[in-house]
């Protein structure tokens, strides 16, 4: 019986400190998971928004730049999408146009043209859409300056 | 045979009571808001970088922000919004319609802010919608940008 005594407390022991561990484990764990888990989701908005800014940034000062060059200018861009852009589309000319997804909604980001900008014949009144150039990943983006005023953007 | 039982009984004592003991802490834990692990977070007010959020104070019945125009273009501010996902959500009068020169920063203030779980001292979760067009725009078509903010309530 003693011998028994003995094992039996030795287990609990051992069982206790198990518990102890795990439990010790979860409690450092949960919250640094929340914690990261919460940054990296905001960091990926604004990764995002600086990747959209960055593109956008690049497609109108590039329209601008071949603008000045004269008729029949074109460059092709290669750039990279980054997730939760749904569209993009060119306003009066000028407004080139992405909507971005956020946990918060629904945000439109916006760049100014000097130069009148337009899309490959997919206008609907002072509204432009630039086919395949919304959702993720590489795009080849085409600007050519198709008469003395526009600036045409295509994807191809 | 008897021995064996009382040390079971034993056993079952001693834990028994460390296990309410524990259960207790946790409780009482639990009720101090030691487990929400949002008040951990830093307080944050998130906006796309063309409207960059530089400052922002949540004080009883107010929510200020100040924001900078960064679209580089003059804009008028047509309508703002705010709201959450407490039941029921927050609700603060919006400052007017007003116009925002490129370049310059504005402080918005929402008044007599009322649900939302918006009490003093506590951590807030808010979205903030706005609603613009870029006054040189000939159609003058309306964005929407959304953000977000999160801290805790100040005492006035």
């Amino acid at each position: 019986m003693e011998e028994s005594y003995q094992v039996n407390g030795t287990s609990g022991q051992s069982s206790l400190e198990y518990l102890l561990v795990v439990a010790i484990t979860f409690i450092v764990i949960l919250p640094a998971t929340y914690l990261f888990y919460s940054y990296s989701k905001e960091s990926g908005y604004e990764i995002t928004d600086a990747q959209v800014t960055r593109l956008g940034r690049t497609i109108v000062d590039t329209a601008e730049s071949i603008f000045y060059s004269g008729q029949g200018s074109k460059t092709v861009l290669e750039l990279n999408m980054p997730d939760n852009v749904d569209t993009a589309q060119i306003i009066d000319g000028r407004e080139l146009v992405f909507n971005v997804t956020t946990s918060f909604g629904v945000s439109e980001i916006v760049f100014f043209s000097f130069v009148n900008l337009t899309a490959n014949g997919n206008c609907i009144a002072n509204v432009c859409a630039i086919p395949g150039l919304a959702g993720s990943g590489l795009k080849k983006v085409k600007l050519e300056v198709i008469d003395q005023i526009s600036v045409k953007i295509e994807t191809i | 045979m008897h021995t064996k039982s009382q040390v079971a009984l034993e056993f079952l004592a001693t834990y028994a009571w460390a296990f309410v003991v524990v259960a207790i802490a946790i409780g009482a834990l639990y009720y101090f808001g030691i487990f929400d692990f949002s008040n951990y977070l830093p307080q944050k007010c998130v906006f796309p970088s063309q409207f960059k959020c530089l400052d922002f104070s949540l004080s009883p019945s107010e929510v200020k922000i100040n924001l900078a125009n960064n679209l580089g273009e003059d804009i008028r501010v047509t309508s703002l919004q705010i709201t959450n996902d407490a039941n029921p959500p927050i609700s603060c009068t919006p400052p007017a319609a007003f116009d925002w020169a490129s370049s310059t920063d504005k402080d918005i203030t929402f008044t007599s802010c009322t649900g939302g779980a918006y009490i003093q001292g506590e951590r807030v979760d808010a979205r903030v919608a706005i609603s613009y067009y870029a006054v040189n725009t000939p159609s003058q078509q309306t964005h929407l940008i959304n953000g977000k903010i999160n801290g805790r309530v100040i005492s006035s």
